[in-house]
């Protein structure tokens, strides 16, 4: 009996080991097979893209076999995968992922041989295939690290059906915005919702549009670059104080500072708010809760100043960069697959297949899904673009900067007392010696 | 005789192997790494790391947020420790009895436990929603909508909001264990008390609470170790905010490893997280050694 259960347990233990002899065989297969292996954050734009587009390279280069995976939190597992030096070909880690230590720790290749090359299909270089003010978001000492593909602008949304049935227009200034609020407020829907639970909204809605208008674009860049003061500047100050207003006049929507995205962004598709800051993912992130009808979601720049400095057409935009690690095992490859990604004709049926602009010049110049005309249009008229880069450069001014801004959206602190906190939090990042520095350069 | 020990001595250790070693690479193994780390500066993203010898943990001695958020983990342990333990015990000493709301309450105590941390938070998301939550109906429907409120997003209410989620979930548990406990108690030794006199409350505190101590004891040291290791439910309902104000050890943690990539840090913080529930619950097991019933008889 004893002898028959001992058996029992070594088989057991057999299999146990067997299993786990298998699952690392199969692994090491997958390496051996030379797969162009490219790992890809899972949003809301999926990844069925990026497979078809590995579909049809390896038709277009016979021979190369090209494997895409991923999930919404990849950036966890890249992190593994970059420590043990088994990094992917090419990745896309998403926006969970803290880029630029990547680079500081030599994990990519610089892009800038590839870039100065013949782009997929036609002469020329690479590089003028892409917008350059979105290409040189992927720099750092001169180098090109990161490359853009899909890019977001940010601004304010509103459902044209609701404003035409109210007789309301986007404001364009301050004073037209506190007039149309108390209009939406005595029609008894809430004028503004926001994203509360995560200040980054908040940031991008209405402090940074606001100091770029108050104090030019430059108030704007000197906080990125951590020039003393820059951060309790008069720029922030009114900036702030504007967002208080609102506050204190209840055009916010009451609870929104405790909400989620989802959330608050539930609470405008289904009109009992009519105004709220975003990305130009609202529309895809929010695909599946849109009302069946009668409801147009359009896109307008945030608000500027009456009086204010700053050029009205500087807007807000940020990417998600894909990458080549140092260490992967075939660059070639990579680049190339992602050239053909990047070659006009997959880049519009980018922007036609997923509602999003792409860096590549002219990808706009399709059938545009109505909600992005206005954001492609301000895109094309803008003089100059700003991008919030200093949450990915130092991070913990990152934080810092998000939590005084509940504070501030929870009326904790003054706009005075906010921008002492900003300026302190600056203050840290300007001490900090183990973070290497970025510049915005003009 | 011999023999057999032998063989049955070499028997159990092929029982024992397997979990062992488990124990030893997936547990042991990580935590003696864990001190390794906490001694260095690494971004987590390469195998590059420098030596700072106790440079985290001297900056850890100096860190508000920290203090700040053992402060929330204290006050889950006290505040939610208290009201989860008082419900359990009054709670399991109601459905002792066998009548039929006491049925129906033993076939559901359970639910909250046994569905995920996940679901359990994203369901008081909406219980708190602000435009469509169940409390602020709740509250219109009495009357008392003025006081409907932004309970996750307001810096003052957002701590006991996620507490009273806390509470929910770890009550049905802690029931079960009080009625286990409650079952073992016997009969005789209650009706004996009630011939004596001892009746309702008294009864309770000197007959059933001290024959429950063992159980209790245990109820503590589990909450010890659920208040301090809180991540899940305070990273959904709130991820530490609105601005820190519930912020606990482990959301910092996260917060210092994966957003500020500096796990050498991040991995001192769950150091000191170790020693601080090690201490707390060897601290309370110290105070609760003595069985009030053993020093009685």
């Amino acid at each position: 009996m004893q002898r028959w259960i001992r058996n029992a347990a070594l088989a057991a233990s057999a299999v146990y080991l067997a299993l786990g002899a298998v699952s690392c065989g199969s692994k090491r297969g997958a390496e051996k097979a030379g797969a162009l292996n490219v790992a890809a954050f899972k949003g809301g734009y999926g990844l069925d893209f990026f497979e078809d587009a590995a579909k049809e390279f390896e038709t277009e280069r016979p021979g190369t076999r090209v494997k895409v995976w991923g999930n919404p939190r990849v950036w966890e597992q890249l992190r593994p995968l970059f420590v043990a030096g088994k990094p992917p070909d090419l990745t896309y880690p998403g926006w969970g992922m803290d880029h630029w230590p990547l680079v500081y720790e030599n994990q990519l290749m610089p892009l800038d041989e590839a870039l100065a090359g013949k782009p997929w299909s036609g002469d020329g270089k690479w590089a003028d295939t892409f917008e350059p003010a979105l290409l040189k978001l992927g720099q750092h000492d001169g180098k090109q690290w990161m490359l853009p593909y899909f890019y977001n602008i940010n601004g304010w949304w509103y459902d044209k059906a609701l404003f035409a049935k109210h007789g309301w227009t986007p404001p364009k200034t301050w004073s037209e915005l506190l007039a149309l609020c108390a209009k939406i407020k005595a029609a008894g829907i809430a004028p503004i919702t926001y994203q509360g639970k995560y200040p980054y909204y908040a940031l991008h809605g209405f402090l940074f549009p606001w100091v770029v208008s108050a104090g030019g674009i430059q108030a704007f860049d000197d906080m990125q670059n951590l020039k003393p003061g820059a951060w309790k500047s008069a720029a922030v100050i009114r900036a702030a104080s504007m967002i208080r207003e609102l506050a204190d006049k209840g055009y916010f929507q009451s609870g929104s500072n405790g909400m989620s995205h989802t959330e608050s962004q539930m609470e405008f598709v289904n009109g009992r708010a009519a105004m709220i800051p975003c990305g130009t993912w609202l529309n895809s992130e929010m695909r599946e809760q849109l009302p069946k009808s009668g409801f147009e979601m359009a896109f307008f720049l945030p608000p500027t100043l009456d009086a204010g400095i700053g050029d009205p057409t500087n807007i807000d935009i940020g990417i998600e960069p894909w990458v080549v690690p140092s260490k992967g095992k075939n660059h070639g490859t990579a680049i190339d697959f992602y050239k053909y990604m990047t070659s006009l004709p997959k880049a519009k049926q980018f922007v036609e297949r997923k509602g999003t602009l792409t860096a590549i010049k002219g990808s706009d110049e399709v059938k545009l899904p109505p909600f992005l005309v206005e954001p492609a249009a301000a895109f094309r008229a803008s003089k100059a673009i700003w991008s919030v880069e200093y949450i990915q450069w130092y991070p913990k001014l990152g934080t810092a900067s998000q939590n005084a801004t509940a504070a501030l959206l929870a009326g904790t602190v003054t706009p005075q007392e906010y921008a002492e906190r900003l300026e302190a939090a600056a203050e840290l990042a300007r001490k900090d010696t183990e973070t290497p520095r970025h510049t915005v350069t003009r | 005789m011999r023999t057999n020990n032998r063989g049955r001595a070499w028997f159990v250790a092929g029982f024992l192997a397997p979990a062992t070693l488990l124990y030893a690479v997936f547990v042991v193994l990580p935590v003696c790494q864990a001190f390794q780390i906490s001694l260095y500066r690494w971004r987590g993203i390469s195998e590059q790391k420098t030596f700072v010898g106790l440079a985290n943990f001297q900056r850890l001695a100096g860190d508000e947020v920290f203090r700040q958020a053992l402060g929330h983990n204290l006050a889950f342990l006290l505040a939610g420790g208290a009201l989860t333990l008082g419900l359990a015990m009054a709670i399991a000493h109601a459905i002792h009895g066998n009548g039929r709301w006491a049925r129906v309450i033993r076939g559901v105590y359970l639910f909250p436990q046994i569905i995920s941390m996940v679901v359990v938070a994203v369901l008081w998301m909406f219980v708190y929603n602000p435009s469509f939550g169940i409390l602020k109906a709740s509250l219109q429907s009495v009357g008392l909508g003025r006081f409907a409120m932004d309970w996750l997003g307001t810096p003052g209410t957002a701590l006991p909001a996620v507490l009273v989620t806390f509470v929910w979930h770890a009550v049905g548990f802690h029931i079960m264990l009080f009625s286990a406990g409650l079952r073992t108690i016997p009969a005789e030794v209650q009706e004996a008390a009630t011939l004596d006199g001892a009746d309702g409350m008294l009864r309770f505190r000197q007959v059933t609470l001290p024959m429950l101590f063992p159980v209790l004891r245990v109820a503590i040291v589990y909450m010890v170790i659920g208040a301090l290791n809180v991540f899940a439910l305070v990273y959904l309902m709130t991820v530490g905010g609105p601005d820190r104000r519930t912020e606990v050890m482990l959301t910092y943690l996260y917060e210092q490893a994966f957003k500020h990539s500096d796990f050498g840090y991040g991995t001192a913080l769950a150091v000191a997280n170790l020693a601080v529930v090690m201490a707390l619950s060897g601290l309370a097991m110290l105070l609760l050694r003595r069985d009030p019933t053993e020093a009685k008889a």
